[in-house]
């Protein structure tokens, strides 16, 4: 099953996806066409989100890094967050603004010190999202800081969220960003340094991973800066395609 | 108890930020900080006083780090020092648990994000004029450390104009507010108490895992 979180008539509800993504079915029943939906950030409020930083041997190359550490894991809040078909506001001093299109697996089940052989048992399903840099604002302290990563409605995620159940495996998938139609990120998820079942035998040796909580991926190569107005579309196959549109912060 | 994000800031002790001012220009830092350096704590670290706070096999010890935690009552973005208060709608002491470490170029999750790792006090009423001078923790009954909070390099209002200058400080947010560098260490089988003048106090024992 797909699913998406919408807002209908005054409320926020989780629809089904049906007809190929074309349409969704309210929980009454009722269809409309995903056209005319008004697409949240698939997201269980109070979940944590964590995120990964160089975890694409192509992405680590690219920005010259070399031997294998632990993860680089940082955490984000809810106020990045913006649902498909959303803006992200792009600041006039952040010429060096780049989309990153990542794989998110989001959490089913209470983890904690789980192998990674058993870990996918505990994903619900993935999403898609585009965590965006802006790489002016980067600082050696706590690298990449809030200033960077934590900055409102920075991190597109959606559209649907694919149950794990119906997917295969994560560690095959094709991973692109077009931006005004031309390509700028294509990768494939087989590149992780480390994999999503890696990431959570990793987390949950340390801590509790909750339902709802989210992992986001990491990001293939591909720096591509941005301007105001450019339609960035992230896309990962079996799940869909993320649209979003950068306007000039005010 | 929170419904919104909790987070942190480090380096925002005065005295820290003299003793590593010739570290911040060496590598990796190469600069000294600019922004307010920020961190999450995220869901599964929240506690409250008087619960047990529980130490992993591979934890000799801890630091615990007594906080001012303020409590946001409607969102704060954008906003200039002098309406920067207004937002804030309640106030709670904290202890803010982690695993010793001396760098600061790389995010602490793993330090600072342990089930449990963040005692929360009861909550009082916030307004501008709150006596919040001094915090003082006692260990197993002794004091084991003070600081008043003019060692805080941004005071409150200026560090939630500092952050709302980039990400909005939502209504239900927690910013706790600074760390004392000299943040005493505490082990298994120790008992904390925490207490600011007029807030009410915070306390946690600390325990073994394998002794639950």
């Amino acid at each position: 099953m797909k699913r998406a979180r919408i807002a209908h008539d005054g409320r926020i509800v989780w629809t089904e996806a049906i007809e190929n993504g074309t349409a969704l079915r309210l929980p009454d029943g009722e269809t409309i066409a995903a056209a005319d939906a008004i697409f949240l950030p698939p997201v269980t409020p109070g979940a944590t989100i964590f995120a990964l930083g160089l975890n694409y041997a192509s992405h680590r190359a690219e920005l010259g890094f070399k031997a294998k550490e632990p993860p680089l894991v940082f955490l984000k809040g809810p106020n990045t967050l913006v649902g498909h078909r959303g803006t992200t506001p792009r600041p006039a001093d952040g010429n060096q603004m780049h989309p990153e299109c990542e794989l998110v697996a989001i959490i089913g089940t209470p983890a904690r010190r789980v192998p990674a052989e058993r870990a996918l048992s505990y994903v619900a399903g993935y999403t898609i999202a585009c965590d965006y840099a802006i790489r002016e604002y980067l600082e050696n302290y706590y690298r990449p800081n809030l200033r960077v990563k934590n900055r409102d409605a920075t991190t597109p995620l959606g559209p649907f969220v694919v149950d794990a159940a119906d997917f295969g495996d994560p560690q095959n998938l094709q991973i692109a960003t077009r931006v005004n139609g031309q390509v700028v990120q294509k990768g494939t998820t087989a590149d992780m340094v480390q994999s999503v079942a890696d990431l959570i035998a990793y987390l949950s040796e340390f801590m509790t991973l909750m339902p709802g909580d989210m992992i986001l991926t990491g990001t293939p190569e591909g720096v591509h800066f941005c301007a105001a107005g450019d339609s960035v579309e992230c896309e990962i196959e079996g799940i869909g395609m993320l649209e979003n549109r950068l306007v000039a912060a005010p | 108890m929170i419904a919104g994000t909790v987070y942190g800031v480090v380096l925002n002790d005065h005295d820290e930020r003299g003793k590593l001012a010739g570290a911040f220009s060496e590598p990796p830092y190469k600069a000294p900080p600019k922004a307010p350096v920020l961190y999450i704590k995220p869901r599964n670290t929240l506690g409250v006083s008087g619960a047990p706070v529980v130490l992993s096999a591979d934890l000799a010890e801890v630091e615990a780090a007594a906080t001012l935690g303020l409590l946001f009552g409607r969102d704060a973005a954008k906003c200039d020092t002098a309406s920067a208060l207004a937002h804030v709608a309640a106030a709670c002491l904290a202890l803010d648990v982690s695993e010793p470490q001396a760098n600061y170029y790389r995010p602490a999750v793993r330090q600072r994000c342990r089930d449990g790792f963040l005692p929360l006090g009861g909550f009082t009423p916030f307004y501008p004029a709150l006596p919040v001078g001094e915090i003082v923790t006692d260990i197993d009954g002794a004091e084991a450390h003070r600081w008043p909070l003019s060692r805080l390099a941004r005071d409150a209002a200026t560090l939630i104009a500092e952050i709302s200058d980039f990400m909005t400080l939502a209504a239900g947010d927690l910013l706790l507010i600074g760390l004392p560098h000299d943040a005493p260490r505490v082990t298994a089988g120790q008992r904390v108490r925490v207490t600011c003048q007029s807030l009410a106090a915070l306390e946690s024992h600390f325990v073994r895992e394998d002794a639950l």
